[in-house]
Parts: structure tokens; C-alpha cells; sequence
């Protein structure tokens, strides 16, 4: 896990886009559009970020249905200190 | 100049292209985390451009080096050929 958060999040081009996915969901679960709305990026993009993280298991999905909320996994709350880690420097947007 | 040169010559002109792409986008990343790693990863990607765009120069200012050993010419586009597929790799998973 703390591999693949600096893989997704440092290592990649779309690693700031992630992080902003986290932290929206950080505060509450959101599905794909409101994310799209949230971080002002567009839908396809995100639907391609969601994909990935969920992959690596940082966020889980809710339901298969349209319209599924996201959600951080328990993978992530045990590693959120690398997740503090990545962003510690990270500049506000 | 000799095929198989001007075969080594291609992959190491993409390899250069390849690891633009790559120095550009952890450069933006650096900018956007600061964090040590990436500083590593953006030094990786400067050093094999620049070794690509040596080979380069050499490809095209040795022709006489290479032109009586085809079996040199050989290992040459072979290991830029490798050297390839390996960026390739890098920067599908980069852009992912």
C-alpha cells in the first residue's frame, strides 16, 4: 500500500488529481459526478483516477449501480501517515 | 549510412522522445510535491536523455567506427532496441 500511494500519487501524471479525489473523499463519500463537480476536473478523467485507486485499493466502491458512492478503504485509514507523507510539501491549489 | 545504424539511430531518437515525456511530467510532479523521490526519478530521466542524445552523436559522427563491423552494429541496435522496450514500459505505467 504505501508502494502503491507513491506510485499513484508521486510517481504518475495524474498524481495531483489523486490526491485532490482523497482528500474531497476524506470528507465525505461523493460518486463520480459530484467528485467531477467537486475537484472541478472532468468526468471521464476522474472515472479513469477512481478506477485506479480503487484497483489499488485505497477507495472501495459502494454498490455496482450508476451513481455508486466512493469510499476511502481501511487499507488507506491504517496508512494514512504515508498518504501524509506524499502530501507533506504538496502545494495548495 | 548503414541500416542497421540507422535502426539503432530510430530507437535511440524515440528513447529521447520517451524520456522527455517523462522528465516533463515528474518535473511538473516535483513542482507539485517537493518531496525527495521525484528529485531521484527526474535525475534518472535527464542522465539516460543524455546518454541517448551521446549515442545519437555518436551514430552520426563515428560512421567510420562502425562501418567495417557489422557485428558491432548489431550489439549497438540491439541494446538501444532493449533499452526501448524498457522506457516503453516506464512510460506506460508513468501515463497510466
Amino acid at each position: 500500500m504505501e508502494k502503491a500511494l507513491w506510485y499513484l500519487l508521486v510517481g504518475t501524471r495524474g498524481g495531483k488529481n489523486r490526491v485532490r479525489i482523497i482528500r474531497s473523499l476524506d470528507e465525505r463519500p461523493r460518486n463520480a459526478n459530484q467528485l467531477a463537480e467537486a475537484i472541478d476536473v472532468d468526468y471521464n478523467t476522474v472515472r479513469h483516477h477512481l478506477e485506479m485507486l480503487v484497483e489499488h485499493n485505497i477507495l472501495e466502491k459502494g454498490g455496482e449501480d450508476y451513481g455508486a458512492m466512493y469510499f476511502l478503504t481501511d487499507q488507506f485509514e491504517h496508512n494514512r501517515e504515508t498518504f501524509e507523507n506524499v502530501t507533506e510539501h504538496m502545494e495548495e491549489t | 549510412m548503414d541500416q542497421t545504424i540507422a535502426v539503432a539511430s530510430a530507437f535511440a531518437g524515440i528513447n529521447v522522445v520517451l524520456l522527455t515525456v517523462l522528465t516533463v511530467i515528474w518535473i511538473r510532479n516535483y513542482r507539485t510535491f517537493r518531496t525527495p523521490l521525484i528529485l531521484g526519478l527526474v535525475a534518472f530521466a535527464l542522465v539516460m536523455l543524455l546518454e541517448n542524445a551521446t549515442a545519437l552523436y555518436f551514430f552520426f559522427s563515428m560512421k567510420m567506427f562502425y562501418g567495417n563491423a557489422p557485428s558491432v552494429q548489431q550489439a549497438v541496435a540491439v541494446l538501444r532496441g532493449m533499452q526501448f522496450v524498457a522506457l516503453l514500459f516506464l512510460t506506460w505505467v508513468t501515463l497510466k
